[in-house]
C-alpha cells in the first residue's frame, strides 16, 4: 500500500472537527499550534503532496441509463424485442415492474476521440471530452432501490445516518479557505434529490462537515448568512458594533475561566462568520463573469441555464478554496430526473440536454484556468437501468452495472476500466464497487480509505465500511 | 488465584456455550460480570456514597476536590439540568435568601416535581432511540401518529415509571400489559428509527431487495434496543462473529428473530381499557375468521346471525347481467383483450394516459344501473387491478352513450349516484362523474383484489333491440394509473346499489339445501367477517400510534405477517447465503440468563418480544442496570463513568470508577426500585455535582487529569439546541406551556413531486401558535431537519445518539447570530424588559440576570448601556443570546 495515511490523527481530528466550520485542518492547526494543543502528534509524518486538492462531483439523480449513454451494447440492437434470457437459469427481477422485452437504445452510438469511447447522440459535447476522462464501465451497487442506493453511493452504507464522501473529505482535509465552508452542495433548482439532505449529511461526524446547501436560484442562497429583513432593528451599524462588543464580553468571560478552548473557539467562530458574510455573496454573484464564459456554460439558454449556473458557481467555489462541491441534476420523484421508468426516448434527452454543454464547459474552463491540474471532476449516479423494458419504452432500476467517469487531477485520461456483460445487465469483468470508487477518490486526495476512520457506536466507521480497493487503472502514474 | 479461576471458568463457559473463543480472553470483561453488592469506602468527611467513591479516587491520584459552586451558579446548573430552563430572577432571589440547610434539596424536589422535567428528560431518550416523525429514506413520508410515543415518554418520566417497567412496556407492552393502553403506545420505541418505504412497501414482494430491506429493518430494531438498553454493539455481529466482544453471529440473528413478527406501522390502541378488552375479543374472533377456523362453522352462537343476515340480504341482491363487449379500443395504444369471463384485460404498451372505449350490445330490456368491476390479474403489477407500478388505477371519467339501430347520432346517458365498495382517500368514485379531468377514482392501498363501482341512470333506459352501449373510460391522471382488467354489467333492479362479492351472490341464489359444504363455509365466513367488521366499527374510534405492530391495516405491499417471518443466519450477512433458521434469543455472554428463549409457541410473535423484555430487565442482567445509571450520570456530569454510553464492549471506554458504577447499578435496581427521580436526587445532591467548575489548587494537569476523569471539579457544559430556544421563549415571556398532542410544524409544508413533501423553514412565522411551545414538541423531519437545530448539534434521528456532539462552528455562529428565531425573540425579550423595567440600567440588569443568571459587573454594565443607548434594547438582547456566558453552564 503506497497510499499515505491521513495525516491528522484521530485525537486531533476530533478536536479540529469540533472547531471546524469554514476553518479547515491546516489553517486551524496553525491557529491552535500556539496553544500547544496539537503538539502531541509528531508520530504522523506530513502527507505526500497529492495531486488532487479539490473535488467537483456531478451527481445524476435517479439512475442514469448506462446503455443509452456510454455503455454501447450491440446485442441490445440485435435482440431488441426478444425475451431477455441471460441463460443458465439466472433469476431476472426488476424492483418495480414485470421484466419486459429487450429494449433497444433509441439513440445512435459513435466512437469518439483517440480513445474511441462509444457515446450516444444525446451527449454531443461530452463526447468531445472522452479523451480527458477515465471511465468506470462496470460499477456495481448492492441495491435496486433509490433510497438505499443513493445512500450507498454517497455514504457507503445502505442506511441513513452515515457521513457522505464530501463530509469525509472535509473531515480529513478541512477547507483551504477560512471564509467559505469546506463542502458545498448545489441541488437542482427543482428540488432536493432522493433522501433529501440525507445524501449530504455529516452523519455522526461533527456538523461542520456537513454539506452547506447553496440554492443558487434563490434570493437568499445560504441559510442565516444575514439577519432576516423583518428584523429592521438589526442595522449594519448595530451588527458591527454588536459583534465587537460580543467579542469583548466573550474575551472577558474566557479570561475568568482558564483552560477551556471551546470559549476561544467560539470567539474565532464569530470572526469567521463575519468573514463569510462578506465573502459568500461575492462568490455567489456571477455578474463578474464575462459574456463569453456565461455563454460557454449555457447561461443564455433556458435549457442549460440552471445546471450551467451551478457548474460555473462550482468553479468559482473551488477557485476560492472550497474543498468539495457536489452538483445535483434532477430532484427526487418520478419525473424530471434520470429515473426514466416510462419512456427513455422522451425522458432521457432533456436531462442530457440540460447537463451536456455545462459539464463540457466546466471541464474546458477548469483546464483553461489551470484548475484541472489539482481539481478532480466526478460524474456519478446511484445505479443503472435494465436492458429490458418497463412498460414498453422505459427501464427499471438496475444496481447490477452502471457507468461513472472521472477527469482531471490524478486521473489517467482516456482509459476505461471494467466491462459489463453482453446486455449491460450485470458487471462482466473488473467490476468497481461503490467502495472501490470511494477508495479511489480518497486515494487521489492522498488519503488511505482504511485509515480514515471515526469511532461511532462501538465501531470504527469508514466511508468504505470493510471493503474497497483502489482502482489503480484509472490513477495517473 | 482468583484470576486463574476466572480464566478457567470463562473457558469452560465459552466451550459449553459454543461461544467464539476470543484470543487472549483472559479476564471476563467487566461489563458482563454479575453485579455484586458493594459498600462505599468509609470517609470521615462525607456520608454521601457518590462522594465517598469519588473522593477515595481523588486521594489516590493526589487531587483535591473543588469547593462548592456559588448558589447562583448551582441553581442555574441544576435548573438547566433537570428541566432544561433557567431559574427566574424570583427563584434566584428566593434561593439566595433561603437560610435553611435543605434549601438546595427543596429546589431539587421542586424541579423534579415540575412537568417541565419530563419534557427535558424525554428528549434524552428520544436522542438515544433516534426518534423522528418521517421515514427518512427517499420516500420521507410524514408519520402523523408518531407523537403519542413522545407523549408517552414525557408522561413516563414525569410519573417516574420504574425503569424495568419502562423498558418492558417499550419492548413488549402490548403483550405484558394488555389491558393498559399506555403500554401499547410505548412500542413507538421499536419503530422510532428510519424505515425504507420503497423497499418495504412499494417494490415487488418477490425481489431480493425486499428481503434485504427486511433484514436491514430488523437490524435497526435490534441495534436500537440492544445499544440503548444494554450498551452492547450487537450490530457488529451481522456479517461475522463480533471481532472484539463475545457476541456471535448466531446471537445476533437470534435477536433478529425476536422481531420477526413485527413491522413499523400505525397501530390502534384504546384509551378506555374496557373498550380495549372488547376490541381485543372481537379482533381475536375476527382473526379466527380470517384464518378460516372451521370450528366456527357450526357454532350455535352464530346460527341466528346467519339466518338473519340471509333474510335481509336475499331481499337486497341485485341481479347484474354481465355485458359482452364487442369492440375494444385503447386510444393510448394498449392491447385490450376479452377474456372468457367477459372481462377486458389491458396488455402491451403502457402509456402515461389512456382512454378505453368499449362497445357492447344492449340486453333487450330496461336497464337502471351499470356496474364496473376492476379485477386482479397475475400479469398486472402487484396483481392489479390497475397498471400503475403499485397496482393502482385512476378512473378520471366514466361515460355511457347509446346508439339505437339506424341512428346516426349517439345519445349521452346521464349517470348519477356513484358508489364503490372502496375509495382511496381523496380519490372517491364521485370524481369519475364530476367532469373534472384533474380528479379521479382510485383504490390504493387495497390493490391486488377486486373492486366494484356502480352508477345509476338518471332515468331508466329502455331502447329497441339491437341498440348498442358505448362506454368511455377516461384515465387521464398520468403515471400509467390505468385500468388493468375491467368488466361491465347492467341491471334492471330499482333496489339501492349494494355490493356483495360475486361468489356470495351466487351462493345466495342457490337454495340453501342445495349448497355444497364449500359454499356453506364461504357464506358463513363472509357473514362473520362482515359481522366483526361492523362490530369493530361501532366501537369508539381508537387512538393510533406509529409503533411496532404485528396486526395493522395493510398499506399496499406492507402487510402484516400472520406468523413471524423466518429469519436465517446469513453468511457474511449476505441475503444470497442463508444458513440455519435463527431461534429467538439474546446474548450468550450474559451467562446469568438463558441465551435462547423457551417459548410455548413460536408462532406467537408477542411471546418473543415478551421474552426479550424479561431478559433485558431481569435483576441478573448486569448490562441493563449498568447501562442506565451510566446514561443518567452522563447527562448530569457531561460525561459518563464509561464515556461510550452505547458500547460497554472491549473497544468501548472502561469505567473511570468501576465500583461506583456497580454500586449505583445495584442501588438503582434494589434500593431505588428503578426510580429515575431517586437517581437524579442522589446524583445532584452529591458534593461532586455541586462543585465549582474551577479546580482547587494544585489544579489537575495534563499529567494528572487534563480531561477531568477523576472529577476534581465540575465539567462546564454547553446548552443544547432545545435549551437555547426554550430559554429564549421563556425569558421573552412567550413560552406556551401546553403539553402533548400533534407536533408543531415549524415550517411551511407543500406537496412534493412524489412522496416527500417540500419543507421550507425560512418562511415560518416565529410568532405563530406552532412557534411557542417547548422544543420537544417540534415536528422532527428526518431528512430535512431544522437547520437552526442542526447547527446546534440536535440529531436528525438517522442514527442513535448516545451523546450529542458539542461542536463550535461557523455555521452555528451564523445561526445564532442571524436566524429568525433569535432575531424575533430578542425583540420580544426587549419589549418585555421595557414594559417591566423603567430605566435602561434596570432593563440591562434584569436581562443579564435572566440570561446569565447574574447581574452585570459595573464595567460590563457601562459597555452594555452605551451599546443599548446607541442601538436599542433588541440588539442588546440579541447580543446576550449569543454570549458565551449564556450558552455555557458552569
Amino acid at each position: 500500500m503506497n497510499a499515505p495515511t491521513p495525516w491528522i490523527r484521530s485525537s486531533r481530528r476530533d478536536f479540529l472537527g469540533r472547531l471546524g466550520g469554514g476553518l479547515g485542518g491546516a489553517a486551524l492547526a496553525q491557529l491552535l499550534g500556539q496553544e500547544g494543543l496539537l503538539a502531541a502528534s509528531p508520530a504522523n509524518p506530513p502527507p505526500q503532496i497529492p495531486k488532487v486538492r479539490r473535488v467537483i462531483q456531478l451527481f445524476m439523480n435517479g439512475g442514469a441509463s448506462q446503455m443509452d449513454l456510454f455503455d454501447y451494447k450491440p446485442a441490445l440492437f440485435q435482440q431488441a424485442g426478444e425475451t431477455f434470457n441471460p441463460g443458465a437459469g439466472q433469476r431476472i427481477e426488476a424492483p418495480t415492474s414485470e421484466p419486459g422485452k429487450i429494449l433497444k437504445p433509441p439513440f445512435e452510438f459513435r466512437q469518439y476521440g483517440e480513445s474511441g469511447r462509444w457515446v450516444s447522440s444525446v451527449l454531443p459535447n461530452l463526447a468531445q471530452c472522452v479523451d480527458q476522462m477515465a471511465f468506470l464501465m462496470a460499477m456495481e451497487s448492492r441495491t435496486n432501490v433509490h433510497g438505499p442506493g443513493s445512500y450507498l453511493m454517497n455514504t457507503g452504507f445502505l442506511l441513513p445516518g452515515f457521513p457522505c464522501l464530501g463530509s469525509w473529505v472535509s473531515y480529513a482535509l478541512g477547507s483551504e479557505a477560512d471564509n467559505l465552508p469546506a463542502f458545498v452542495v448545489l441541488p437542482d433548482g427543482k428540488g432536493l434529490p432522493y433522501n433529501q439532505r440525507g445524501n449530504f449529511s455529516a452523519g455522526f461526524l461533527p456538523v461542520s462537515h456537513q454539506g452547506t446547501v447553496v440554492q443558487a436560484h434563490l434570493p437568499a442562497p445560504m441559510a442565516d448568512l444575514k439577519a432576516p429583513d423583518a428584523a429592521a432593528y438589526i442595522t449594519p451599524a448595530a451588527d458591527r458594533a454588536g459583534l465587537d462588543l460580543l467579542e469583548k464580553l466573550n474575551r472577558r468571560h474566557a479570561a475568568a475561566t482558564e483552560g477551556d478552548s471551546r470559549l476561544e473557539a467560539r470567539i474565532q467562530a464569530y470572526e469567521l462568520a463575519a468573514k463569510m458574510q462578506l465573502s459568500a455573496p461575492e462568490v455567489l454573484a456571477l455578474d463578474g463573469e464575462s459574456p463569453l464564459t456565461r455563454r460557454l456554460y449555457g447561461l443564455d439558454n433556458t435549457v442549460t441555464a440552471d445546471f450551467g449556473r451551478r457548474c460555473l458557481l462550482a468553479r468559482r467555489l473551488v477557485e476560492r478554496g472550497v474543498r468539495f462541491v457536489q452538483i445535483w441534476s434532477g430532484a427526487g420523484g418520478p419525473t424530471g430526473n434520470w429515473d426514466n421508468h416510462t419512456n427513455i426516448q422522451k425522458e432521457l434527452p432533456p436531462m442530457c440536454a440540460a447537463t451536456d454543454q455545462p459539464i463540457a464547459a466546466l471541464l474546458q474552463d477548469l483546464r483553461a484556468r489551470g484548475l484541472l491540474e489539482d481539481t478532480l471532476v466526478l460524474w456519478n449516479t446511484e445505479f443503472g437501468r435494465m436492458p429490458f423494458s418497463q412498460g414498453s419504452e422505459g427501464r427499471d432500476h438496475n444496481g447490477g452495472t452502471f457507468v461513472g467517469w472521472m477527469a482531471g487531477a490524478g486521473v489517467r485520461p482516456g482509459v476505461a476500466y471494467g466491462e459489463s456483460d453482453e446486455w449491460s445487465w450485470k458487471t462482466g469483468r473488473d467490476a468497481t464497487t461503490t467502495y472501490d470508487f470511494h477508495a479511489t477518490v480518497l486515494h487521489l486526495l492522498g488519503l488511505n480509505h482504511e485509515g480514515l476512520t471515526f469511532r461511532h457506536n462501538g465501531a470504527n466507521r469508514r466511508l468504505t465500511d470493510v471493503h474497497g480497493e483502489v482502482i489503480q487503472a484509472v490513477v495517473a502514474v | 488465584m482468583s484470576s486463574t479461576f476466572h480464566r478457567f471458568r470463562g473457558w469452560i463457559l465459552a466451550w459449553w456455550l459454543g461461544m467464539p473463543l476470543l484470543c487472549g480472553a483472559a479476564e471476563p470483561h467487566w461489563a458482563y460480570q454479575p453485579l455484586a453488592p458493594l459498600r462505599p469506602p468509609v470517609r470521615p468527611e462525607t456520608r454521601h456514597p457518590v462522594d465517598a467513591f469519588v473522593r477515595a479516587r481523588l486521594d489516590q491520584v493526589g487531587l483535591t476536590p473543588a469547593p462548592e459552586a456559588d448558589r447562583a451558579t448551582l441553581l442555574r446548573r441544576v435548573s438547566f439540568d433537570l428541566i432544561g430552563l433557567p431559574p427566574t430572577p424570583e427563584e434566584l432571589r428566593t434561593f439566595l435568601a433561603d437560610p435553611a440547610p435543605d434549601a438546595y434539596e427543596r429546589v431539587v424536589d421542586r424541579l423534579l416535581a415540575s412537568p417541565r422535567y419530563g419534557e427535558r428528560w424525554a428528549r434524552h431518550w428520544m436522542d438515544a432511540a433516534h426518534f423522528a416523525e418521517t421515514h427518512g429514506h427517499d420516500q420521507d413520508r410524514i408519520r402523523t401518529q408518531a407523537w403519542p410515543y413522545r407523549d408517552y415518554l414525557v408522561t413516563a418520566f414525569n410519573s417516574d415509571l420504574p425503569y424495568a417497567r419502562f423498558i418492558q412496556e417499550q419492548v413488549a407492552g402490548d403483550v405484558l400489559f394488555p389491558t393498559e393502553p399506555r403500554a401499547t403506545v410505548a412500542l413507538g420505541f421499536i419503530a422510532a428509527g428510519p424505515w425504507d418505504e420503497s423497499s418495504l412497501r412499494d417494490i415487488r414482494e418477490d425481489t431480493l431487495d425486499r428481503q434485504i430491506g427486511r433484514y436491514l429493518d430488523r437490524d435497526d430494531m435490534v441495534t436500537t434496543v440492544m445499544s440503548v438498553v444494554t450498551s452492547t454493539t450487537v450490530h457488529c455481529a451481522r456479517c461475522h462473529d463480533h471481532k472484539f466482544d463475545p457476541v456471535s453471529q448466531r446471537d445476533y440473528y437470534a435477536l433478529q428473530a425476536v422481531f420477526a413478527g413485527v413491522e413499523r406501522a400505525n397501530r390502534t390502541f384504546d384509551v378506555d381499557p374496557a373498550v380495549h378488552v372488547q376490541r381485543q375479543a372481537l379482533r381475536r374472533e375476527q382473526r379466527r375468521v380470517e384464518q378460516g377456523d372451521d370450528t366456527l362453522l357450526n357454532s350455535p352462537e352464530h346460527l341466528p346471525r346467519l339466518i338473519e343476515w340471509e333474510r335481509i340480504e336475499a331481499a337486497r341482491v341485485i341481479p347484474w347481467t354481465v355485458l359482452e363487449p364487442q369492440i375494444l379500443v385503447s386510444t393510448g395504444g394498449a392491447t385490450l383483450k376479452r377474456l372468457a369471463d367477459q372481462s377486458v384485460l389491458a396488455t402491451g404498451t403502457r402509456p402515461e394516459r389512456d382512454t378505453y372505449v368499449l362497445t357492447t350490445p344492449l340486453p333487450s330490456k330496461t336497464i337502471t344501473a351499470v356496474r364496473l368491476e376492476v379485477l386482479p390479474e397475475d400479469s398486472l403489477p402487484q396483481k392489479g387491478p390497475g397498471r400503475a407500478d403499485n397496482g393502482n388505477l385512476h378512473l378520471t371519467e366514466f361515460q355511457v352513450q347509446l346508439f339505437e339501430p339506424g341512428a346516426t347520432q349517439a345519445r349521452e346517458l346521464v349517470l348519477t349516484e356513484p358508489s364503490a365498495d372502496f375509495n382511496q382517500a381523496d380519490w372517491t368514485i364521485a370524481h369519475a362523474l364530476d367532469g373534472q379531468e384533474k380528479t379521479a377514482w382510485g383504490i390504493h392501498p387495497q390493490v391486488g383484489q377486486a373492486h366494484q363501482a356502480a352508477f345509476r341512470f338518471k332515468e331508466p333506459l329502455t331502447a329497441p333491440a339491437g341498440s348498442t352501449l358505448v362506454f368511455t373510460l377516461k384515465q387521464l391522471h398520468g403515471g400509467s394509473h390505468l385500468l388493468g382488467r375491467v368488466r361491465l354489467a347492467v341491471t334492471d333492479s330499482t333496489l339501492p346499489v349494494h355490493f356483495l362479492p360475486e361468489q356470495i351472490v351466487r351462493i345466495l341464489g342457490t337454495p340453501s339445501d342445495q349448497r355444497t359444504s364449500d359454499q356453506r363455509r364461504s357464506l358463513t365466513f363472509h357473514v362473520l367477517a362482515e359481522h366483526y367488521r361492523t362490530a369493530l366499527a361501532q366501537l369508539p374510534p381508537p387512538g393510533m400510534v406509529y409503533a411496532a405492530a404485528a396486526d395493522f391495516e395493510p398499506d399496499g405491499g406492507l402487510k402484516p405477517s400472520p406468523v413471524p417471518r423466518e429469519v436465517k443466519v446469513l453468511r457474511r450477512g449476505e441475503i444470497t447465503k442463508p444458513m440455519e433458521v435463527a431461534e429467538p434469543g439474546a446474548l450468550s455472554c450474559v451467562t446469568s440468563l438463558p441465551a435462547r428463549f423457551e417459548l410455548a409457541n413460536l408462532r406467537e410473535e408477542g411471546l418473543r418480544r415478551a421474552a426479550l423484555a424479561e431478559w433485558l430487565t431481569a435483576a441478573e442482567n448486569p448490562l441493563t442496570w449498568r447501562s442506565i445509571v451510566n446514561r443518567v450520570w452522563q447527562h448530569h456530569f457531561g460525561r459518563g463513568l464509561v464515556d461510550t454510553a452505547n458500547d460497554f464492549g472491549k473497544m468501548g471506554g472502561t469505567p473511570s470508577h468501576p465500583e461506583l458504577l456497580d454500586w449505583l447499578a445495584v442501588w438503582f435496581r434494589d434500593d431505588a426500585r428503578g426510580s429515575f427521580k431517586e437517581l437524579h436526587r442522589l446524583l445532584v445532591t452529591s458534593a461532586t455535582y455541586r462543585q465549582s467548575t474551577v479546580p482547587s489548587q494544585p489544579a489537575p494537569t495534563a499529567q494528572t487529569d487534563a480531561d477531568n476523569r477523576w472529577l476534581s471539579h465540575m465539567n462546564r457544559t454547553r446548552l443544547d439546541a432545545e435549551a437555547i430556544r426554550d430559554t429564549l421563549l421563556w425569558v421573552s415571556g412567550r413560552l406556551d406551556s401546553r403539553m402533548g398532542g400533534p407536533s408543531d410544524r415549524q415550517f411551511d409544508l407543500k406537496p412534493g413531486i412524489h412522496v416527500t413533501p417540500r419543507v421550507d423553514y425560512t418562511v415560518f412565522d416565529v410568532d405563530s401558535a406552532e412557534g411557542s411551545r417547548r422544543s420537544i414538541y417540534r415536528f422532527l423531519f428526518r431528512t430535512l431537519p431544522d437547520p437552526f437545530f442542526e447547527a446546534l448539534d440536535c440529531p436528525a434521528g438517522d442514527q442513535l445518539t448516545a451523546v450529542r456532539n458539542n461542536s463550535v462552528t461557523v455555521q452555528q455562529a451564523l445561526a445564532l447570530w442571524n436566524n429568525a428565531v433569535v432575531a424575533r425573540l430578542a425583540e420580544h425579550f426587549a419589549h418585555r424588559l421595557a414594559a417591566e423595567e423603567p430605566t435602561v440600567e434596570s432593563q440591562i440588569r434584569q436581562a443579564c440576570e435572566q440570561v446569565w443568571g447574574r447581574p452585570p459587573q459595573p464595567d460590563e454594565a457601562a459597555d452594555l448601556v452605551t451599546f443599548t443607548r446607541e442601538h436599542g434594547l433588541p440588539n442588546l438582547c440579541r447580543l446576550l443570546f449569543n454570549s458565551n456566558e449564556f450558552v455555557f453552564v458552569n
